[in-house]
């Protein structure tokens, strides 16, 4: 089980649609994933229980360094760009979620 | 049998958080999802919508404490700007009048039927000419609970009538605008199949129109240039929140006097103890945003369940439908823009707010960081991409002093103790409020809460 975080300006809009898409993903490929949203400004507290951020390149420079793996794109809401990051993300890091 | 009717029509399909979570529930079986599943985002929903009333009452009554010091102290009415907190205070007015749930059933009554009519305008494409589905469910719910309140107020109906003719409304502004941002959402994008579904349409399709004439966006992209940077830390919802309602909070106090200070400490009882002025100040201002960011919360909890099952069926029933979304989708595209647009935007509504109080308005409004970023960031990234910095510039400035003239007007006429500020609701939904007052006024009618 891996915990991903969308992250976006207010948590409340943007991510939670790339949440849908992003959980949706996760069930088509068989990855066994938490997935949450989040603003920013609240990343912090996340990152503790976090394994994958998903965001966009606006956003990164405001997230903490830490070990979670960050997936950047331009548009978060683009299902097909964002399955190849995360597939390969999950496949190289996480190879033990795929079940 | 009466027994029964009584446990349907009392305590649950007018209990808000049972509603919400059938909702979300059928929502998740039409979609063919499994029953447990289901059954998780229909509790996860039911929890979300007490966890909102967690914030938004302690919110309204705090925030209620500062604008009755300052009313009793200058004689001014003051309104904040945000858009959760209208939607709460429109319930409120409701629940006021026709007793707790009332307002919060309505507002999700009116979210489905609305729903319902949107997709039925993109069915009809042919003829209705739209063909974008408004899919940002936090903007959704805000805006149908705004919408009952204002058919309710202005045109005294019941129940049944004020639904109706608010989602007709709500639906109309949903399909005609986010479709009418489908060509410039397409160009800024390169060609993602998406549109613009926000609170600020109307002006980012005046900036796609207008910004050509001002500018050249080949010499002029702001994306192309250096900005200096630093200014970041404005970008943090939380923060941003907490500097807005702390600046607005001293300026309440520094016009109100030791008097006026008095008053407040009698009012927040639980404060009573922070004697110094200065830690009196940080607690208040830390406390409504602790209260905004649990209302936020529990948002963030059903609104998630909800769109699962809205963009679920939308794409089952039309998958043609251009999928209308959230403003800050596109910010990627133009990070830039988004910082300039801001701050321009700030600008022209601090000047704005000075302009109420010089020219004695007596209606004043305290900015917020929703209408403050979200709004000209995304009228910013329009306005750039078709005219350049020098577009951005001019069009930003005058849309912060659109978001709070518009504003005064809509607050002047509903008596809120919240308005939007967004520049659809100082403009639109300006025009809305005053058609719906104007009618029912020549219907005779008073306008209740």
């Amino acid at each position: 089980m891996i915990n991903i975080v969308c992250v976006c300006h207010n948590g409340m809009g943007t991510s939670m649609l790339a949440k849908i898409n992003i959980s949706n993903i996760c069930q088509a490929n068989n990855i066994d994933a938490n997935v949450d949203a989040c603003a920013h400004g609240e990343v912090m507290s996340f990152l503790p229980m976090t394994d994958v951020i998903i965001t966009t390149p606006e956003i990164v420079e405001f997230i903490p360094k830490s070990d979670v793996k960050i997936i950047i794109t331009k548009n978060i809401l683009d299902k097909e760009e964002t399955e190849e990051l995360l597939v390969t993300c999950v496949k190289e890091y996480f190879p033990g979620s795929i079940g | 049998m009466q027994y029964i009717l009584n446990l349907l029509l009392n305590q649950i399909f007018t209990q808000p958080f049972l509603l919400m979570a059938i909702v979300v529930f059928i929502g998740y079986m039409a979609m063919g999802q499994k029953f447990s599943k289901a059954l998780i985002g229909a509790c996860k929903a039911a929890i979300g919508i007490l966890v909102m009333g967690l914030g938004s009452g302690p919110l309204s009554t705090n925030f209620g404490h500062l604008l009755t010091v300052l009313k009793e102290s200058t004689g001014l009415q003051g309104a904040g700007l945000n858009t959760y907190t209208t939607m709460t205070a429109s319930i409120a007015r409701i629940d006021g009048v026709l007793g707790d749930g009332v307002g919060t059933s309505w507002c999700l009554y009116c979210l489905l039927l609305g729903f319902i009519f949107n997709i039925i305008l993109v069915a009809l494409r042919k003829y209705t000419r739209i063909k974008a589905i408004y899919l940002t469910g936090n903007c959704m719910i805000c805006q149908c609970g705004i919408s009952v309140f204002l058919v309710w107020h202005f045109l005294g109906t019941s129940m049944i009538p004020t639904i109706i003719i608010a989602a007709i409304l709500t639906a109309l502004y949903w399909g005609i605008f986010s479709t009418m941002l489908i060509e410039p959402t397409k160009q800024i994008t390169g060609g993602a199949n998406l549109t613009i579904a926000h609170q600020n349409m109307l002006m980012d399709w005046v900036s796609w129109k207008v910004a050509p004439k001002i500018g050249n966006p080949e010499v002029d992209d702001i994306e192309k240039k250096k900005l200096p940077k630093g200014l970041g830390f404005l970008q943090d919802s939380v923060l941003a929140t907490l500097l807005v309602m702390f600046i607005s909070t001293a300026i309440i106090m520094l016009v109100c006097g030791s008097s006026g200070l008095e008053r407040m400490h009698e009012l927040f009882t639980a404060g009573s103890a922070y004697k110094n002025p200065f830690i009196f100040l940080v607690w208040i201002s830390v406390t409504l945003t602790a209260n905004l960011w649990v209302l936020l919360a529990g948002v963030r909890m059903f609104v998630s369940e909800l769109m699962m099952s809205f963009k679920g069926i939308s794409e089952k029933l039309l998958p043609g439908a251009v999928a209308g979304v959230d403003c800050a989708a596109i910010y990627g595209f133009a990070p830039k823009s988004v910082v300039f647009g801001f701050l321009v935007g700030t600008v022209g509504q601090l000047l704005a707010v000075a302009l109420l109080v010089i020219f004695k308005s007596p209606i004043v409004l305290i900015p917020g960081f929703i209408p403050l970023f979200f709004d000209n960031a995304t009228v910013g990234i329009f306005a750039n991409k078709f005219g350049g910095w020098k577009a951005l510039v001019l069009i930003c400035f005058f849309n912060g002093l659109i978001q709070i003239f518009g504003s005064a007007l809509v607050v002047a006429m509903t008596n809120l103790s919240w308005w939007q500020g967004v520049s659809d609701y100082s403009t639109i939904w300006l025009a809305i409020t005053w058609i719906l007052k104007t009618v029912g006024g020549l219907i005779g009618i008073t306008p209740v809460g």
